[in-house]
């Protein structure tokens, strides 16, 4: 009944120990090598020396969000990416477990839309006083997260499972579609809150840079991780389903 | 404190909450989800354990 694991299965353990390892040292220099942002200018020009460096501005801590907030972000579209390459897969060549593995994508796509939203939700409420705003990332990443939540509606909604595959792999790939839009917007409709960081004058120092890209890539690692446990259960829970039937038959 | 130092780092106290919720809730998120895995892997393996031996027993008949 149990299938050998594959390369990786294997190597899904290590990666969610790399994961959980990148990721807390991203944590601890995000509070401690990188250096706060400036905000507001001082009133009446005012400016003090701070370990040397002359600061005319008001420092702000909840820009610190913004490590673990992108890096999340940014691995909810690459999920979503992997939701559209298995459901253009499915499509092509008709194998029920590129569905599965599209499924199995895109929970985790959900898992990391969720994360950005309550991290950008405190964000937003502590800089803007408000629990929501319809500026263009946020209104674009928002209707991503409908399209996955709706991915799911459907696929519960359908019971023949070759017509849920098949419509689940349309809808996954047209959810897709807008990750790209919300990625580009901020290009496209310049927005003060979410500057475009993936340029060569991204304006992040070398100990700003360092715990977000080892937030990024051990964020890549724990989504990896997890998409391998559940696709592992996922696939031994439809096996499991297929025998009960054929028993039954 | 010197006026200007106190306005320099007026905005972190209360910022405090913010951020510490932020981090709090995206690891809750990601914990759900790890406890949603690990109950579906339970669950799996309890119904495969059933069905090992209701065939076990129905080799014995």
């Amino acid at each position: 009944m149990t299938e050998k694991p594959n390369i990786f299965d294997r190597l899904a353990p290590a990666l969610l120990v790399l994961g959980a390892l990148l990721t807390t040292a991203a944590f601890i220099l995000n509070f401690t090598s990188a250096p706060l942002v400036q905000g507001a200018l001082l009133p009446d020009n005012g400016l003090a020396v701070i370990g040397g460096q002359v600061v005319t501005n008001k420092l702000l801590l909840s820009q610190k969000i913004f490590y673990f907030h992108m890096p999340v972000a940014v691995t909810s579209f690459v999920a979503l990416l992997f939701t559209a390459v298995f459901g253009v897969l499915f499509l092509v060549k008709r194998n029920s477990h590129y569905d599965l593995m599209a499924k199995v994508a895109t929970e985790v796509a959900l898992v990391f839309i969720l994360m950005t939203m309550v991290s950008g939700e405190m964000w937003e409420r502590f800089e803007w006083g408000v629990w929501w705003t319809w500026e263009p990332r946020l209104t674009t990443y928002f209707i991503l997260m409908l399209l996955v939540i709706g991915y799911f509606i459907l696929r519960n909604a359908i019971d023949d499972a070759e017509r849920r595959a098949t419509y689940a792999a349309a809808f996954g790939i047209i959810a897709f579609i807008d990750a790209p839009i919300s990625l580009m917007i901020t290009r496209l409709v310049p927005s003060g809150a979410h500057p475009v960081i993936f340029r060569t004058d991204s304006g992040l120092s070398t100990p700003m840079l360092i715990p977000l890209l080892l937030a990024m890539f051990g964020f890549f690692c724990l989504a990896f991780a997890l998409y391998r446990f559940r696709l592992r259960q996922q696939t031994l829970k439809a096996r499991l389903d297929a025998l009960k039937t054929n028993l039954e038959d | 404190m010197d006026p200007i130092l106190a306005e320099i780092y007026s905005t972190i106290l209360p910022a405090a909450p913010y951020v510490i919720a932020a981090y709090a809730l995206m690891w809750l998120v990601l914990l759900a989800y790890v406890l949603v895995i690990v109950t579906g892997q339970k669950r799996t393996e309890k119904q495969l354990a059933a069905l090992e031996e209701a065939l076990n027993a129905k080799h014995k008949q």
